[in-house]
Parts: C-alpha cells; sequence; structure tokens
C-alpha cells in the first residue's frame, strides 16, 4: 500500500523492535514539521504500515503465549 | 647314662633296649588321668588290656591289668569312661613294646567330673576368658559359614536347612567330627583351629544334638574351650537342649539354645531384607516424587510468572504503538483528509497543484481518508 522510500527496508522484513522505532523515528520527523506535503504523506503511509506490523506481531506473540498455556494445560489434563 | 656310639662302634640292639627299659622303669608308678579308648573284656583271661587316651590329645598308652582288679569296677569298666590309673611302665624288651601296668583303676564318677568342671569353670572365668568385652559381633552376612558337627547328624541337617531357607546362597565349610567320646575334644578343637584359619570363613557355628552331661563333657574340656577362646572368627555355640550350658557356651561369641536358633542368627532373612530394601526403595521413591512435584510446582509457578511479564510487556508495547500511530496521524495530512479533501498525485506521484500540469488522459492517484484510487483524467 505505501510507496516505501526507496532506501528503506520492507516492512515485513523489520523485526518488531526495527518497526517500532522506525514509526517512533518518524513521529519525531513529523513533529519537527517543516515537511513537504509529499514527505509528511509518506511518512504517514510509512508509519501505518510499521503500527501494522507491530501489532501483528504483537497479537502473534500473544497467540504463542496463548498457544503455549494451552498446550501447558493440556499436559496437565492428561 | 648316655650311650657311646658311631658308625665304627656300633651298639647292638640288646644294649640299647636295656638301656630303654632301664630309662623307662626311672619313672616309677604314677597316678594317670585319661578316657578308656578302646576295651573288649577278655573272657576268662587273667590280664585285661585296654588303651588310656588322654582327656585332651591325641595321645594314648597301652594299660594292662589283673582281671581282679578291673572286677572289683562297679559299674564295669566301658570304652568312654574317664579313669584314675596307678600304673608303673614296663618296656617289653623282647617287642620293643611299652605298656603300663595297672595296680589299680578307679572310675571317675559324675560328681568328680562336675566338681572340676566348676573348679574349671572358676578358673576360666578368673581368666576373663568369659567376658562379655571379649565377645565378637557376628557378621552380618558371613562369606562362608563354618559348621563343626556329627557326623550326618539331625544337628547338622537343622543348620543347613534353617540357613538356606533364610539365605539361599550360604556357603558352608562343614567339619563332620566326633562329639562325643574320647575323640570328640580333639576332634572339635582342630576343626576349630583349622577354620579359624580359612581366611573367608566369618563365623563357626559347633553343634550338636542333646545327650548325658558324660557325652557334652567333652564341650566344657580345658583345651577345647582355650582353642575357642583363641579363635578370631566369631563362634556360635549350640550344644545340646537348651538347658545345657558347658563351657563352650560361655566362651563362645553367642550362644544358640538349639542348632536352628543357631542358623537363625548367623545369616539375615532373605525375605525381611528384600521387604526391608523395598521399603526403603519405596520411601525414596516418595521422598523424590515429593521433590519433584514440588520442584515442578516451582517451574510452574515460574512459568506462570514469566507469561505474565511478558504479556504486560505485550501490552505495553500495544500500547506504546498505538500511541505513535496516532501521533503519526495527528502529524500528517490524515487529519485534512478525514474533514473530506483527497490529494490527486500525478503518475510521478508528484502532487498536482494545477490542473495544466495534467495531461488528458494521463493517470492520477487518489488519496482519501481510507484508501486510494487511480482516475485518468477527461475533460
Amino acid at each position: 500500500m505505501a510507496s516505501a522510500p526507496k532506501d528503506s527496508i520492507p516492512v515485513e522484513e523489520l523485526t518488531y523492535e526495527q518497526a517500532r522505532d522506525e514509526l517512533a523515528g518518524i513521529v519525531a520527523t513529523l513533529e519537527s514539521g517543516g515537511l513537504t506535503l509529499e514527505k509528511s504523506l509518506d511518512l504517514w503511509e510509512r508509519g501505518e504500515a510499521l503500527a501494522a506490523h507491530c501489532r501483528t506481531w504483537l497479537d502473534a506473540a500473544r497467540t504463542r503465549i496463548a498457544d503455549t498455556i494451552d498446550d501447558g494445560e493440556e499436559d496437565e489434563a492428561e | 647314662m648316655s650311650l657311646e656310639s658311631s658308625p665304627e662302634e656300633p651298639v647292638p640292639v640288646r644294649t640299647v633296649s636295656r638301656a630303654l627299659a632301664d630309662y623307662i622303669a626311672r619313672l616309677g608308678a604314677i597316678w594317670m588321668d585319661g578316657q578308656v579308648a578302646e576295651f573288649r573284656y577278655r573272657q576268662g583271661m587273667r590280664f585285661q588290656y585296654f588303651t588310656l587316651r588322654d582327656t585332651d590329645v591325641e595321645m594314648s598308652l597301652s594299660v594292662r591289668v589283673d582281671a581282679a582288679a578291673l572286677g572289683r569296677l562297679d559299674p564295669p569298666l566301658t570304652e568312654g569312661q574317664r579313669v584314675l590309673v596307678w600304673a608303673k611302665p614296663d618296656f617289653y624288651a623282647a617287642r620293643g613294646s611299652l605298656s603300663m601296668i595297672a595296680r589299680e583303676v578307679r572310675t571317675v564318677g559324675l560328681g568328680a567330673l562336675l566338681a572340676e568342671l566348676a573348679r574349671l569353670r572358676d578358673l576360666l572365668a578368673a581368666e576373663g576368658l568369659f567376658a562379655a568385652d571379649r565377645k565378637r559381633p557376628l557378621p552380618f552376612l558371613p562369606r562362608r559359614v563354618g559348621l563343626i558337627c556329627g557326623r550326618n547328624s539331625a544337628a547338622m541337617q537343622d543348620v543347613l536347612a534353617n540357613a538356606r531357607d533364610r539365605w539361599p546362597s550360604v556357603e558352608f565349610e562343614i567339619r563332620e567330627v566326633a562329639v562325643q567320646g574320647p575323640q570328640a575334644v580333639s576332634a572339635v578343637t582342630s576343626a576349630l583351629t583349622e577354620l579359624d584359619a580359612v581366611s573367608d570363613v566369618d563365623v563357626i557355628i559347633v553343634t550338636r544334638g542333646g545327650g548325658s552331661v558324660e557325652d557334652l563333657l567333652p564341650f566344657s574340656n580345658e583345651t577345647m574351650v582355650r582353642a575357642a577362646a583363641a579363635c578370631t572368627t566369631p563362634i556360635v555355640s549350640a550344644i545340646g537342649h537348651e538347658q545345657d550350658a558347658p563351657l563352650l557356651d560361655l566362651v563362645a561369641d553367642l550362644r544358640a539354645s538349639t542348632p536352628t536358633d543357631a542358623a537363625k542368627r548367623v545369616v539375615p532373612s532373605l525375605v525381611e531384607q528384600s521387604a526391608l530394601v523395598d521399603g526403603l526403595y519405596a520411601r525414596a521413591l516418595r521422598v523424590l516424587s515429593h521433590r519433584l512435584d514440588s520442584e515442578v510446582q516451582t517451574m510452574d509457578h515460574g512459568v506462570a510468572r514469566a507469561r505474565s511479564i511478558v504479556l504486560s510487556r505485550l501490552d505495553a508495547a500495544a500500547t506504546d504503538v498505538m500511541h505513535l500511530q496516532a501521533r503519526v496521524r495527528v502529524l500528517s495530512p490524515a487529519a485534512t483528509l478525514e474533514r473530506g479533501y483527497a490529494i490527486v498525485l500525478n503518475d510521478q506521484g508528484a502532487i498536482v497543484r494545477d490542473a495544466e500540469q495534467v495531461a488528458t488522459d494521463s493517470l492520477l492517484d487518489i488519496r482519501l481518508a481510507q484508501g486510494r484510487m487511480s482516475a485518468r483524467r477527461e475533460g
């Protein structure tokens, strides 16, 4: 969806920490102001993508834990 | 006076015989204490002969006595009897044989024998041979069990059966010996000393069945008792019936009332021991599984805590991302678009601010608050 800036890494390949840090960077850049509309539009879209990536990762992590809890319960249930 | 002789000047036999006769005669008449070993009354003969054996060791002398002298004995002389003999040594030169010519033979009565036994007991007790602190503990599981008993005696069968019943793999070192009569003392004593020397015999049982006081006397004999005391291997004595108490009982490291009792004392019971071991094993298992349970609990507790920590961090992270995302939106054109504006970009991705810049039929990229569209300029 976002037209990723040429030099940046596709969001999917980023780790959670990398995505989150880049997102924080984007916020800082937007907060400093003085950006062209295009630039701020691109940053906004990259930011949305990074946020989505982070949330997906966090949800996945939560599911993994839920699975282990289920596994755990299955063990005890045996 | 010793005889001078040499290969060159040998001495004739007669001279040696006379010298021997002379030496022997010098002993003179003497009262001897011994046991009648062999004796067969020869009807109508003037002289009777019997073998007089030492009470303790394998030494004997042949004795000749007038039938009349024997006749006075009541009860008559019998083999195995303890006697006092007053006799003079006689060397019969013709055949070079020695015999004791007895002038008087007295049987030692039971009373005398028991009195002697009591005297001996006090003597040995005074020497501390019966002291409790001398008693050696029996080994828990002897490598081999020494067994001194009568030939194929019931006592032997009892010990073997009962010991094997308790500990099937028990090994014995058996000495079947005379347990009665003149040979008993020396036989049992040498068996004791012999078994004591066997390195892997860790305990020795001396046993015989019941019998008369005389029958059991050998087991109160000083030589045997001292031999037992000298043994380094623990000794279990099981002599006669419950009420019999020969001196060997007092010097033994353990007195068993019967051969069966002796067997029970020298080997542990496999059944009991394995039950004991099983019990210990079960207890160990219980302790171990209890420990494991608590370990698992601790671990579960640990895992639970780990989970809660991670989950809370995830929550925090999610919140953090949401904040960042909200910030991005606020600081970006999103707010303007939310109000209904749209941004038009040409096919180079640049924002179109002047309609003139856009050629008809060229593609346009239109960004809205939600999503984007492409369009083509017509008019």
